[in-house]
């Protein structure tokens, strides 16, 4: 059965096989199949500069098998909209302690058509209702923008959209709630939690650096 | 950016923002009507794609079209050889209508379609596809006698266009909605690995349940889909693309 797994600084230490598994599905996904070839690199793994001790990795585990996966970085470090995706970010940049930013998520090939999409959803609401996080920001292709919406989450733009790799794509912040947690467990019929904790993993808003404001 | 597309994203936002408190589909309609004429539209529709036990009227969610097209449109059931519909199955793309291919000479009834909608003023056009989650399909298309759509306005365009489906959507609640309401999440995730080649033990590994809870999807699925056989079931759920491979 799937569940989620949370993978931070704390524990990784005892999950490095599960990391390169996503990392490498990345590639796979990212590189191979949508074509991003600025992210190519030699050794097929997908690494880049928001892969660090800040990094929240949430992993869709069937087995020991990664079936997907997504991460999130603080918004008080220079994340990805600040410093690659500004200008699509024209209403403003939000950036807080209880803010965060949702990147690289993916659903391996054969179970786009389950639940595990729905679960993978689930699992960033309930994870950052539980810590606290409030919202999330992320850049997204456009035409994920109605299945978000279906699956109950709150969006909005922070700009219009822009042509990224030949695709619209739309920077957004999505509001964390009660309310989109219910909806998208009810959508696909999940029932309880289906995050997985490790009593190792220490409060995530607790772990942020300090930035001068 | 220059002043005249900051205009526009002013627009989307303030549109986008404005949605919220409408609490009719007329309202959707009004809000509609009102800021994409801004851009030229005079008609538009917003529609579920019909599988092919579903009529067009059944899946309409809103829209401003002249009564005599719609009359003509669903009489003659031009949903199912309409170009425009069918690009939107197989495009996530937001598209004008003069891009949609069809062949004059070998699909005269696609062309039909293209020539009487000008009888209505309806001569260009630019559709939004729509995938959601568990299969829905839909789409919002709109069209005008004279359209302007330079590159600064797409992307506003692109932008409404989907609140505003999601407004009509939410209001509407097109449900139960045959692709995803036919079949449980159970049945279509037993149908996707039987067509994958599994058995029904394998599946029951794969989904952390036992055998015989799969068996009892498959067969509902069967029922549900008046299918013979696991195997026809299959094919039927591909063809009403209930499912994926």
């Amino acid at each position: 059965m799937t569940q989620v797994h949370i993978i931070t600084h704390d524990n990784e230490h005892l999950h490095r096989d599960k990391l390169e598994q996503y990392f490498r599905l990345r590639h796979e996904i990212f590189v191979k199949e949508r074509g991003w070839l600025d992210l190519k690199r030699p050794d097929a793994r997908e690494v880049d500069s928001y892969d660090n001790k800040n990094t929240i990795y949430l992993l869709a585990i069937d087995q020991d098998r990664i079936v997907g996966g997504q991460r999130l970085y603080p918004t008080l470090l220079p994340h990805m909209i600040s410093e690659v995706f500004a200008p699509m970010a024209e209403r403003g940049i939000p950036s807080a302690r209880h803010i965060f930013e949702w990147t690289r998520y993916l659903v391996v090939k054969e179970r786009r058509m389950g639940r595990t999409d729905c679960r993978l959803l689930a699992a960033l609401q309930q994870f950052c209702l539980e810590e606290g996080v409030t919202e999330v920001t992320a850049v997204v292709e456009m035409w994920w923008l109605p299945r978000w919406q279906q699956a109950g989450f709150k969006v909005r733009p922070l700009g219009l959209p822009s042509m990224i790799e030949g695709q619209a794509c739309i920077a957004a912040s999505i509001q964390i709630s009660q309310d989109s947690l219910d909806h998208v467990r009810r959508l696909a019929g999940l029932r309880g939690s289906c995050l997985v904790r490790d009593p190792r993993i220490s409060p995530i808003l607790d772990r942020i650096p300090h930035v001068a404001a | 950016m220059s002043g005249r597309s900051f205009s526009y994203a002013t627009e989307a936002f303030e549109f986008i923002e404005g949605l919220e408190n409408l609490v009719t589909p007329q309202d959707v309609i009004n809000a509609v009507e009102k800021s994409f004429g801004i851009f030229g539209f005079e008609n538009f529709i917003i529609t579920g794609l019909p599988n092919p036990r579903e009529s067009f009227e059944q899946v309409v969610l809103l829209k401003k079209w002249p009564v005599g097209w719609f009359n003509i449109y669903a009489k003659e059931d031009y949903v199912r050889v309409d170009p425009i519909i069918r690009l939107c199955r197989t495009t996530v793309q937001p598209f004008e209508w003069s891009e949609a291919p069809y062949d004059r000479a070998s699909e005269p009834q696609a062309a039909e379609v293209m020539d009487r909608a000008t009888d209505f003023r309806m001569k260009e056009g630019f559709c939004l596809p729509i995938h959601g989650i568990q299969g829905y399909e839909a789409c919002f298309s709109m069209s005008g006698a004279h359209l302007d759509l330079s590159p600064q306005k797409k992307p506003a365009l692109h932008l409404m266009a989907m609140y505003a489906f999601e407004r009509a959507r939410q209001l509407l609640k097109p449900s139960p909605y045959n692709g995803s309401g036919l079949l449980t999440p159970r049945e279509r995730e037993a149908l996707t690995w039987a067509a994958a080649g599994k058995s029904a033990a394998d599946t029951g590994e794969i989904l952390g349940i036992t055998e015989r809870t799969v068996t009892a999807h498959i067969a509902s699925a069967c029922q549900k889909l008046e299918a013979a056989n696991k195997t026809q079931a299959v094919a039927r759920a591909l063809q009403f693309k209930l499912i994926g491979l």
